[in-house]
């Protein structure tokens, strides 16, 4: 049995991310984990969470310059996934109670990390990469 | 030496509390850098620790230094192929990243690995289950200097491991996992050969038991230290032995994947929360993936162990969720109809494990917290990935 015959995907508004959350929170389900998947004009984030072996996501699409809500008022534990998704993909990821300030991996836009400050899983780096092995 | 002697007699005998400690002008809580080079960590992770004179009050994890952008592979290889990236997640759980990536893809092509295929997956997921809990006594003894019970634990893992190498060919990296099945495919003279070479690390393991739980050297370590509750170890996303070990009957294999929904095993749960429960939990959880390899090898089927892939995967996503040693992880790919996956990604238990892992220090002592960290069973290489 494959995941894809439970899972649940519901299609929700950034403006409605919190109270969504906390409803869930308030029905006991526990935060399992959040996705996120860099396109061309902002990001797709899925929040997934579990009761027994259920798992349902709530998902969202953020604009480019979008700042989404933190839900480490509501679920502590989501502060690495939400550290994580602002380093690797550039989304605004506002209030985080344990905010590392684009430090996680080093790579946040602007660090002067070993990746010279590219969001890796970027659209922009994607095809900055491809045109270096072309032009190899 | 100016302020001790401007102190009053009093304060000079006690610990200064927080507020008296600014009223001095003296700073509040001491940070204490732990990691990311420590004895007891085999992998690097750092912590800030703020401590009032030996108490934790509060820690930051830092995580960062051994990151790969493996995720990101999955755009350049094919789909097929990317499970040798997904195996190499880990060292540890090798067998199991590469199935659950597979699981994944299984789930956008909607195929089902054949009944011997999903037999053989679950022969192989508790082999390592059962070494990696192997490891990990090794390592918590070590860390609290039982050196002949790292000796022990160890040597008796490497049975398993030679078990390892006998059906796939590796000890590390099996490479037996394929979107489809497996790829190898031991006899069933081999799989009850094995079972019967593994007869001496499942009597030194009872041994083992004994000390580990009953040592009062190893309770004095892990009894009563790093007591996390139920509710706290569930509202902060914890799994694998660190929930089960606060209460909570959840194991992802009661879904039922690979073999898993035909033969009948026990959820391990432990109630105390602290060390010593999550030390039981693996415990016994070694105990009983040899109960489930033997009814593996009892039990499996003959037939084909791999369909046949052919063509682009479709466009579609899937969830996968397995139970690896350290817990619960999650798989997710997502097709664009080409060969290339779009995105692959991973929710490793450690990752899940770590805000759980801050909370269980808090209150503790200094001296404790090595022991907290490896009562997590932390894998960094897989929360980095």
């Amino acid at each position: 049995m494959t995941e894809k015959e439970t899972q649940r995907i519901i299609m929700i508004e950034t403006g409605s991310l919190l109270v969504e959350v906390d409803a869930l929170r308030s029905a006991g389900w526990r935060l399992v984990q959040i996705l996120c998947i860099g396109q061309a004009d902002g990001a797709e984030l899925s929040y997934s969470f579990g009761l027994d072996l259920e798992l349902r996501h709530l998902r969202l699409k953020a604009a480019a310059e979008a700042a989404l809500p933190s839900i480490t008022s509501l679920y502590p534990g989501a502060f690495l996934y939400e550290n994580e998704i602002r380093d690797l993909f550039g989304v605004r990821i506002e209030r985080i109670r344990a905010d590392w300030n684009g430090k996680v991996y080093d790579v946040a836009e602007g660090a002067e990390g070993r990746a010279g400050g590219r969001k890796p899983f970027s659209k922009v780096t994607i095809k900055a990469t491809s045109s270096e092995e072309a032009g190899r | 030496m100016m302020r001790e002697e401007t102190r009053p007699e009093d304060a000079r005998r006690r610990p200064l509390s927080l507020d008296e400690a600014r009223e001095r002008n003296i700073d509040g809580p001491s940070v204490i850098p732990f990691g990311p080079q420590h004895p007891v960590l085999p992998e690097p992770l750092h912590f800030d620790l703020f401590l009032e004179d030996e108490k934790i009050v509060g820690a930051v994890p830092q995580i960062g230094y051994i990151h790969r952008g493996l995720e990101l592979l999955v755009e350049k290889r094919d789909f097929t192929d990317y499970v040798h990236v997904a195996e190499r997640i880990c060292g540890i759980c090798s067998f199991m990243h590469g199935m659950g990536y597979c699981e994944a893809v299984e789930g956008v092509l909607g195929v089902a690995a054949p009944d011997r295929a999903r037999w053989l997956r679950t022969f192989w997921c508790e082999l390592e289950r059962a070494h990696s809990h192997l490891m990990w006594i090794g390592l918590a003894a070590d860390a609290f200097g039982f050196e002949s019970l790292f000796h022990a634990a160890w040597k008796s893992r490497e049975l398993i491991l030679d078990v390892a190498e006998e059906t796939t060919g590796g000890r590390v990296i099996y490479g037996s996992a394929i979107v489809g099945g497996v790829s190898r495919d031991p006899d069933d003279e081999t799989l009850a050969r094995c079972m019967k070479a593994l007869a001496p690390a499942r009597r030194d393991i009872a041994q083992l038991s004994r000390v580990m739980l009953q040592n009062p050297t190893v309770k004095h370590r892990l009894e009563g230290v790093g007591v996390l509750s139920g509710e706290a170890a569930y509202k902060l996303g914890a799994v694998g032995p660190m929930l089960r070990a606060s209460g909570y009957d959840y194991d992802a294999r009661r879904r039922g994947y690979a073999a898993y929904g035909e033969i009948e095993f026990e959820t391990v749960v432990e109630t105390a929360g602290d060390c010593m429960a999550r030390a039981a939990v693996r415990i016994r959880e070694i105990e009983q993936s040899f109960a489930i390899m033997d009814k593996v090898v009892a039990g499996i089927p003959a037939g084909p162990v791999a369909l046949p892939i052919k063509g682009m995967p479709p466009v579609g996503e899937c969830f996968a969720r397995l139970e690896q040693p350290r817990g619960e992880v999650v798989y997710y790919v997502r097709s664009n109809g080409t060969r290339n996956l779009e995105r692959f990604r991973v929710r490793t238990p450690t990752f899940a494990n770590i805000p759980a892992m801050v909370e269980a220090m808090r209150g503790q002592s200094l001296a404790d917290v090595p022991t907290i960290i490896l009562t997590i069973d932390p894998c960094i290489s897989c929360t980095e990935r």
